[in-house]
């Protein structure tokens, strides 16, 4: 090749590779890099960690809404009230519009709630928030509307928080372009690459600063780290704890999921409170702690995080006491309780990092005090059936091993399922607990959280219900640009409008 | 060889037909989507209402008629995760996958190939060195450890290419360099040693007593009558690098159809599974053809 080729051919690739290079971006414009795709954008699946932190008070937004520091407060509703017969007024905000242009009424509610709970669609939100509960909207006038629920929810405002709100034009099936009062629209969804909010100028409530947003899918841990280190990316809201090396950019944050595991009472010897107990005086939660499980996890006391209204202070974990737990046992065995019965332990196959050594750790524990377990690890299908209700006839004594999100500060999203006789994912049925949780979840106010901190301590302390481990953590890297740190909502949702540059 | 190409056609057809049967009846085995679509906390009702909305309760062999039927047509159903017709998925998916293998395996051949020549011509020499180099460990090294390395030291430490993702050509080098490594040391041994006993061969000798320069020896005597193994190797290179380069896509964020059959596996998305699996098998029955087919361009003893 001769000098002058040599130079042209160079010459061609600088043109080529400089007619691909990206547009220089503004600097309110940022980037986040989430860990998986969005299989869908429709905003009633919002309730999916990855769909709500791009659709959730970005594009489309809800009644109400939760904060980690200030409680319940209002968002498309201005303030609501009790009429009491489990119907509940909601006044709406005046003058919010659609990004389609069109104004936010009370009609659209009523399609909204329809549509989360139609069966022409499986909508994760009715799924997840308003199974087994029939609410009927009755518009009272354009900005009015009453939700009765039957039966009864003394937290529907609360409820309210999770229902995205879509125009009435809205079909009964997914939607590929969303159209919702938050202040981004979505510009651009090139499936499995990327997905662009842009801020609205029209948007009925105060300006963001963020003016623009690329969402981008790596599953890989060390790449997403890297991205946000080598400026590719603004934020990571999920990267390994190992990753998590540099103060000035990573930050943990309690991801509002407890680890536990679900003791089948239905079945000898876990029918017997010595056994329960001897199980959690058995384990050492310290020892996992900063080994197997990040340092900053707590130790649990009850299914649902701290920040829960009714969590019992006064509760304390069980403490390390092998001793003690082999004479439980050795007391349970005179009394005739087959204590030597295997007991399988089942574990969820990258149910969270460490996973399959915690359930090790916790075989190995269970052994040195004399029990006699299996451990068993499922994939997430074959899990659900093990967890879920109806259980196999002829199962054997189990310890199920789940990790349980509630990020709604109200128990009344765990205790039933998790407690209730009927509970989908209940391994018991305690008349007294029956009680505390129909009490608790018909009450308001102070009462509810005092009936809901009774039964923490009767389940933890009486029953002995479960060998509950930790309040976890997840890790976010975050650029050194960004005035943003994450909370417990960060598991869920990543309000662009709380992101503020330096 | 209208003759040929139709009875290959009959027989992938009938591959085709057994393999969707297969797949159907096997995707089944691993049990009802229903638990991995919704959440672990959905009640009996909504399961119930899922299974009914996508014909899960219907039997077996009721669920395959509509499927064939619906198949016949080219209508591979709807993605259950994805709520979009499974093929436009699949397709999507399939375009990246097939311009990273076209171009991963253009530079490959064309690089294995003069390599592989060079190394051959003198066994021992500095090009025999450096093939043998790459050979082990394109052999020896695992994709993932390769591809973490190359962005810890070529993205985050130098700061030369973009660590992952799609949007301009700096976004292909390292996802292309590091598929690259493998089928590049495989095909240049291949190249060699059909080489050596080509170069060995009394035709050559022939030619170099004639006076014939080494160049054209190598290249234009040799290299033709050394290729047909050699394009054996690639087609079977290039069939892997169709089926997916999950490991590579999975890293890079490139959206290819090996992590989507993988993803569709593991939420048995049943629809995806057999449309990916039908697309891919498509190709590679396209590819075989065409690679039998230049067999007798190379080779014209060789006649169907």
């Amino acid at each position: 090749m001769t000098m002058r080729n040599l130079t042209a051919c160079l010459l061609g690739t600088a043109f080529a590779v400089t007619a691909f290079a990206p547009a220089y971006a503004a600097d309110t414009d940022i980037i986040i890099v989430l860990n998986e795709e969005l299989e869908s954008i429709d905003p009633c699946m919002a309730s999916k960690s990855n769909i709500g932190r791009v659709i959730l008070q970005n594009i489309s937004e809800t009644m109400t809404e939760l904060s980690p520091t200030e409680g319940l407060k209002p968002r498309l509703a201005d303030s609501w009230e009790d009429m009491g017969d489990g119907t509940w007024r909601f006044h709406l905000h005046p003058g919010v519009t659609f990004s389609d242009g069109t104004t936010l009424d009370a009609g659209d509610v009523k399609h909204s709630m329809e549509r989360v709970v139609s069966t022409k669609i499986s909508c994760e939100i009715g799924a997840k928030y308003f199974g087994g509960i029939k609410v009927t909207p009755t518009v009272v006038d354009d900005l009015t509307i009453d939700l009765k629920a039957d039966p009864p929810q003394p937290i529907l405002p609360l409820l309210m928080s999770t229902l995205t709100i879509v125009p009435a034009e809205t079909p009964e099936e997914f939607v590929q372009n969303p159209i919702g009062t938050g202040p981004y629209v979505l510009t651009e969804w090139k499936a499995g690459q990327s997905i662009v909010l842009d801020r609205r100028d029209d948007y009925w409530g105060a300006e963001p600063e963020v003016t623009k947003a690329t969402y981008l899918f790596r599953t890989d841990d060390a790449v997403r780290a890297a991205m946000v280190k080598t400026g590719e990316a603004d934020i990571s809201p999920v990267i390994s704890e190992l990753d998590a090396t540099d103060p000035a950019t990573d930050f943990s944050y309690p991801n509002s999921e407890t680890t536990y595991l679900r003791i089948d009472q239905g079945v000898a010897p876990l029918d017997d409170v010595r056994v329960r107990k001897a199980l959690n005086m058995a384990i050492d939660r310290d020892a996992f702690l900063g080994t197997l499980i990040p340092s900053d996890a707590i130790k649990a006391t009850a299914l649902v995080p701290p920040s829960t209204i009714g969590w019992n202070p006064d509760l304390t974990p069980t403490a390390y006491d092998p001793e003690g737990a082999k004479a439980l046992l050795a007391e349970a065995k005179a009394d005739g309780v087959p204590v030597d019965a295997e007991i399988t332990l089942i574990g969820r196959t990258g149910n969270f990092p460490n996973v399959t050594e915690v359930m090790e750790a916790l075989q190995q524990m269970l052994g040195d005090v004399g029990f006699n377990t299996k451990l068993e690890m499922y994939e997430t299908g074959e899990w659900v059936d093990l967890y879920s209700q109806p259980f196999a006839e002829d199962r054997g004594p189990q310890l199920i091993e789940a990790m349980h999100d509630n990020a709604k500060g109200d128990p009344v999203f765990t205790m039933y399922f998790k407690y209730a006789c009927d509970g989908l994912q209940s391994g018991m049925c305690d008349e007294k607990a029956e009680d505390l949780i129909a009490r608790a979840t018909a009450a308001t106010g102070d009462e509810r959280a005092a009936l809901w901190k009774e039964l923490f301590a009767y389940l933890h302390d009486d029953v002995v219900a479960d060998v509950l481990l930790f309040h976890m953590v997840g890790f976010s890297r975050v650029s050194e640009r960004l005035d943003f740190k994450p909370t417990i909502n960060t598991n869920s949702e990543l309000q662009l409008s709380q992101i503020k540059f330096k | 060889m209208k003759t040929f190409i139709r009875k290959r056609a009959v027989a992938s057809g009938l591959s085709l037909i057994g393999l969707i049967v297969l797949v159907f009846f096997l995707s089944r085995l691993t049990g009802d989507p229903t638990s991995l679509y919704l959440p672990v906390d959905a009640s009996l009702e909504s399961r119930e209402q899922f299974r009914e909305i996508h014909g899960l309760n219907d039997p077996i062999l009721v669920q395959f008629f509509h499927y064939a039927r619906d198949v016949l047509s080219l209508d591979f159903g709807d993605s259950i995760r994805k709520a979009r017709p499974a093929l436009q998925v699949v397709l999507e998916a399939f375009s990246w996958t097939l311009t990273l293998a076209a171009v991963t395996m253009l530079l490959v051949t064309v690089a294995a190939i003069i390599f592989g020549a060079l190394a051959a011509s003198r066994v021992g020499g500095v090009f025999d060195r450096i093939a043998t180099f790459f050979s082990l460990i394109g052999a020896s090294a695992p994709d993932f450890w390769i591809a973490i390395v190359a962005i810890v030291f070529f993205s985050v430490y130098l700061g030369w290419v973009p660590t992952s993702g799609t949007g301009t050509v700096w976004h292909w080098i390292l996802p292309v360099a590091v598929l690259f490594i493998r089928p590049f040391g495989l095909i240049l041994q291949v190249v060699r040693g059909s080489m050596i006993s080509s170069l060995s061969s009394a035709y050559v000798k022939t030619a170099r007593a004639k006076g014939v320069g080494p160049r054209p020896i190598i290249f234009v005597h040799a290299l033709r009558n050394a290729m047909l193994p050699v394009i054996t190797v690639i087609g079977d290179q290039a069939a892997g690098m169709l089926n997916g380069a999950v490991v590579v896509e999975t890293i890079f964020g490139f959206p290819g159809v090996g992590k989507l059959m993988i993803d569709s596996i593991l939420q048995r998305d049943f629809a995806v599974v057999l449309a990916s699996i039908m697309v891919t098998a498509m190709a590679i029955f396209i590819m075989n053809l065409l690679i039998d087919l230049s067999y007798a361009v190379l080779d014209p003893r060789i006649r169907y």
